[in-house]
């Protein structure tokens, strides 16, 4: 079976940072499900990886994804629950391959008719920000979200959610492609962020009362003129830095505005609680069947064009997500 | 009638001592003869205008007054003069005549001592800090910093009667000390070395639950620091001089919140819970609930000595000015 290697650390833009190659299929362990992949989905962490700038070092080579769809091809002997031939999502390391073997406590059911494409591509980021929004802010509805990088992975996925629970949704991003993308998905109220002051603007759409939530996954110069747009009683995610430097906030905020700053890692949630982590995501997967929500892939790359895909995330031209399809 | 006036910002001795006009009520004001009034740190760093609420010059400084209605104004039907009452005055309570509005006054039950209940008046902060903001639960580890303190005490006080496991930070033994026969659990003297290895040994395998912070300043790092998966991280003043700034990647990583509160506010935006906290705190002393710790009592010509006794570290627990021979 065919699957996407990377050998060596470097640019993530380079076309031999990744290679196709051959390799044996994966047999499954006796609580593994072995995939036959219909798509991959890809995201920034990918783009870390690749030049060694994650959170962990992988043993070289790697295969890169964390998530996708398929139908099962085999199980092993403790599964219950999975049969050949069932359409399945997973998450898991090295999802960039024809087969993947996966552990049963990370697999899903999906139900007929759901797109492949969007399911391979969707639970990453929605689980995030449906933890983010519902754990840790539990956002009401009527109340104002503010989303910044409201135009990437995590941030497409607050709008769409938000939207969902009733909320009214403040979208910024960098520029106008990327808010009609956010207004698509539900946004309320538009915020370019590049050219507008974000601050002057929330607190003119809130006619002066300031936000509810904010959703940060872009930190830098963008935390603070947001953090001082929450209203009383406000919640600010902290989801991650991607627009680079680590902002500092004034313990007067929080002080003076009784609003919390909130640290998101879903990732540190499901290793805590494995059992409700695993029930947001059954919870998602129903309402991407009903079509609740309605994520967004801006592009559908076959594996041999995965480099392609890497250079978009890299050059942050990627709108919502990007998943890669085996053709199979 | 004589009063405390702050005419010129700085350190406590530039307060005067004035006779002024007896304060006439208006609409829906009285007249509180002053018994007892609470100085608090808050305090000190208003006079300093080192403080988040601004006052104009010139101003009567103190917390909320207690003693006996002297006289009421139209429209006051639930007062009468003579009724004992705690309330915030118009201006500060440092006045042997105090004037203020119905809005934010309480009576007191009958036999009421009045220095205690004004010594009890930072129970209100502490009780919101951990019931309303931090929401403790039994078996909690709560860590409290200046927990010898007006604030700090009353926290180790009420987070011992929640069921948490309490850590007391202070500056010295003696101060350590109270905060033991309040029931802290864990003591750590954080002027010591490595105050964050400190906290993390006290705090164990699993961090901090809650953080109770009226003081800031160099204690705020090692504390966000030892905050663990899901706790909350209480801010309520800035006692240790400066106003700390937080890391974002601090409180992604353990999945925790940094928090605020300010009583101010919570009057302007939420007046009925105000006053739900404040009849709280009363109640909880006539039960004979909490157990304020006054360690001194000034006469109100003395206002200075206390305001320096707090800037100056040397209170443990409460200080309360009185007059009238209360
Ligand atoms: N805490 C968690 O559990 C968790 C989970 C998943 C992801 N994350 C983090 O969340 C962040 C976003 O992830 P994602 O997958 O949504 O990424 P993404 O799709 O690349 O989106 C990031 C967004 O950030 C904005 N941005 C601003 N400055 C940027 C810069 N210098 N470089 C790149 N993008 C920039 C971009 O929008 P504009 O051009 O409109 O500014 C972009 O849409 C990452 O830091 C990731 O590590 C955290
Ligand atoms: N948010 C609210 O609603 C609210 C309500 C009441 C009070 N506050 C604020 O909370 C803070 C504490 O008030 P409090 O009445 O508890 O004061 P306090 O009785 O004086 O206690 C403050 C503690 O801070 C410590 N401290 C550290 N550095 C200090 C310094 N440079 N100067 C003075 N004290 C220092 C002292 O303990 P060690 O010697 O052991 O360090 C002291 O016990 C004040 O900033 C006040 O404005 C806020």
């Amino acid at each position: 079976m065919r699957a996407v290697l990377c050998k060596e650390f470097g640019p993530p833009t380079s076309a031999d940072r990744v290679t196709i190659e051959d390799i044996p299929a994966p047999v499954p362990k006796p609580d593994e499900v072995v995939v036959s992949v219909k798509a991959a989905g890809i995201s920034f962490p990918d783009v870390l990886l690749l030049q060694n700038k994650y959170q962990y070092t992988p043993a070289l080579p790697f295969t890169p994804g964390s998530e996708l769809s398929g139908i099962v091809k085999s199980v092993g002997m403790e599964v219950k629950g999975y049969k050949p031939g069932d359409a399945v999502i997973g998450k898991n390391k090295g999802c960039c391959a024809e087969e993947v073997a996966v552990p049963a406590s990370k697999l899903w059911h999906l139900p007929a008719g759901v797109d492949f494409n969007a399911a391979a591509g969707f639970s990453g980021n929605y689980a995030t920000s449906y933890y983010a929004l519902r754990q840790r802010a539990n956002l009401q509805p009527g109340e104002t979200l503010l989303v910044l990088g409201a135009s990437g992975g995590v941030g497409l996925a607050a709008v769409d959610l938000g939207r969902m629970m009733g909320a009214r949704v403040i979208a910024c991003a960098s520029t106008a492609a990327k808010l009609a993308a956010c207004k698509q998905a539900g946004a309320d109220e538009l915020i370019n962020y590049e050219i507008e002051d974000i601050h002057v603007r929330a607190m003119e759409l809130t006619g002066g009362k300031g936000v509810d939530v904010i959703y940060d996954p872009v930190g830098d110069r963008f935390a603070e003129p947001a953090a001082r747009s929450m209203g009383w009683n406000g919640r600010y995610l902290i989801v991650g830095f991607a627009a680079g430097a680590i902002p500092k906030i004034s313990f007067m905020l929080p002080f003076e505005k009784r609003c919390a700053l909130m640290g998101v890692w879903s990732g540190g949630y499901t290793q805590r609680f494995p059992r409700e982590s695993y029930d947001n995501i059954t919870e998602l997967v129903a309402m991407l069947a009903v079509g609740k929500i309605r994520p967004h892939i801006s592009g559908i790359y076959p594996l041999e064009n995965i480099s392609e895909a890497f250079r978009a995330l890299a050059n942050r031209e990627v709108i919502g997500k990007v998943v890669i399809t085996t053709g199979k | 009638m004589r009063a405390v006036l702050c005419r010129r910002y700085g350190p406590p001795d530039s307060l005067v001592l004035e006779d002024m006009p007896s304060p006439k009520p208006g609409r829906g004001e009285v007249v509180i003869s002053m018994r007892a009034v609470g100085v608090s740190q808050a305090n000190v760093l208003i006079v300093a205008d080192n403080h988040p609420n601004k006052r104009a010059l010139p101003f009567i400084p103190g917390g909320e007054a207690a003693g006996l209605i002297k006289e009421i104004g139209e429209g006051v039907t639930a007062f009468k003069p003579g009724d004992a009452v705690i309330g915030a005055g118009k201006d500060g309570g440092c006045a042997e005549e105090v004037l203020a509005s119905v809005d934010r006054l309480y009576l007191l039950p009958e036999g009421m001592d009045f220095t205690q209940i004004v010594g009890a008046g930072s129970y209100a902060t502490s009780l919101h800090a951990l019931r309303d903001v931090a929401r403790v639960k039994p078996g909690e580890t709560v860590l409290i910093l200046g927990a010898a303190g007006g604030v700090g005490l009353a926290a180790v006080d009420l987070a011992k009667q929640m069921g948490a496991r309490v850590i007391a930070c202070a500056s010295s033994p003696e101060k350590l000390d109270l905060c033991r026969q309040y029931g802290a659990d864990e003591l750590i003297n954080y002027d010591g070395e490595d105050l964050r290895g400190a906290i993390k040994k006290a705090g164990g395998d699993k961090g901090l639950d809650v953080v109770i912070d009226p003081v800031g300043g160099k204690y705020a790092d090692p504390a966000v620091r030892g905050m663990g998966w899901g706790g909350r991280y209480v801010i309520i003043g800035f006692a240790g001089g400066f106003v700390p700034d937080l890391p974002l990647n601090l409180p992604l990583l353990k999945g925790c919140a940094v928090m605020g509160m300010s009583l101010h506010r919570l009057a302007q935006h939420d007046p009925q819970a105000a006053k739900a906290l404040r009849a709280d705190v009363i109640r909880l002393l006539a039960e004979g609930k909490i157990r304020p710790h006054i360690c001194a009592t000034y006469p109100l010509e003395h206002t200075a000595d206390a305001m320096n006794d707090l800037r100056l570290r040397k209170v443990l627990g409460k200080v309360v000015v009185v007059a009238g021979g209360a």
